[in-house]
């Protein structure tokens, strides 16, 4: 028997994109029963869906300005925390935000009503701390997903789940080595 | 609940179950492999997978279902004769897992929606501690990068 669910195709990532598909089919069939057919009405309002989209987006946006401030402190954490730094602004993005803090505010400052006007605040005097102020904080991010998630649509639901992942998965990348 | 939306969240539970499975056998073979001091850790996923196993074969009878069962024997997705390519074999069981669990996320609701995406939050950080670097939306294979679906997965039965 082949190792997964029964594939057709010899490749992995073609085989994870088919059985993506197939579950995506089974469950825009099943969408549609919903009040307005979008994708979003599954599982409660879509301002409401909408609502929780912005504040991820915005939650995410504030970690890289927090990834921003302690590389501007320690330049030398540039290759670790980049991927990292990186990864967030991917994560901004795919909520719907513009991952650039000065450049792109424009479009969010209309969505979001409460702009992190706030300059950075201090960065920790040490490496060290600085590390494990992030961590704390995509930490305690991934923990307030995890509730949001609750009350969302499945399609967030499942964004913001793997995001809410990214987030733990960052903050032991965070950790290790510095303890 | 309706009966549509109850045999999504059936049908993602079982993929959740096989997938399940697969990983502790899989996990089986990183045991064998792995250094002597990433032996414990390998248990402990083990155990996880297992547990996480054993809740899902009564979340699917609680709905009704029939338990999907473990297969006899599985090919693994690539040679693994070494612990370098044991620790491959464990981040992409993880990845495996984190998939059908964000699906079960979206599929489901309420507690079981909880325990899905808690359940793909450990995954991402276990594939994280084999792979030594993390992929920005653990589960959404339709978001990978292509770094990280570099790893080939070749059926050999």
């Amino acid at each position: 028997m082949p190792y997964p669910p029964p594939p057709s195709t010899p490749s992995g990532p073609r085989r994870r994109v088919l059985l993506v598909s197939a579950a995506g089919a089974a469950l825009s069939a099943g969408c549609s029963a919903g009040s307005d057919g979008s994708g979003e009405s599954a599982g409660g309002s879509p301002s409401l869906a909408a609502r929780a989209r912005v504040r991820a987006a915005r939650d995410s946006r504030g970690l890289t300005e927090r990834y921003d401030a302690v590389l501007g402190a320690y330049p030398a954490l540039a290759d670790r925390l980049g991927p990292l730094r990186a990864a967030v602004a991917w994560h901004t993005e795919a909520f719907g935000g513009t991952a650039q803090g000065a450049s792109g505010k424009a479009s969010e400052a209309s969505a979001s009503p409460a702009p992190s006007a706030s300059p950075s605040p201090a960065v920790p005097e040490t490496e060290r701390d600085a590390l494990a102020e992030l961590a704390a904080t995509e930490r305690s991010l991934a923990d307030r997903r995890a509730k949001a998630l609750l009350d969302v649509p499945g399609e967030l639901a499942r964004l913001l789940a793997s995001v809410a992942a990214a987030g733990a998965a960052h903050a032991y990348l965070l950790t290790e080595g510095t303890k | 609940m309706t009966e549509r939306e109850t045999e999504r969240e059936l049908t993602a539970l079982q993929a959740a179950l096989a997938a399940e499975h697969a990983a502790v056998y899989g996990y089986g073979v990183v045991g064998g492999r792995v250094p002597k001091g990433r032996r414990t850790e390998a248990k402990a996923a083990y155990d996880a997978h297992r547990a996480r196993r054993d809740a899902l074969v009564r979340e699917v009878r609680d709905l009704d279902g029939t338990p999907v069962s473990a297969a006899a024997a599985y090919a693994l997705p690539f040679p693994v004769p070494d612990s370098d390519s044991a620790a491959r074999l464990a981040a992409w069981l993880e990845d495996r897992v984190a998939g059908v669990y964000s699906d079960l996320v979206r599929a489901a609701t309420g507690e079981r929606r909880g325990t899905a995406a808690g359940a793909l939050r450990e995954a991402a950080v276990r594939a994280v501690r084999w792979r030594g670097e993390s992929v920005a939306f653990p589960g959404l294979a339709e978001r990978a990068q292509a770094a990280t679906a570099s790893v080939s997965a070749t059926p050999t039965a």
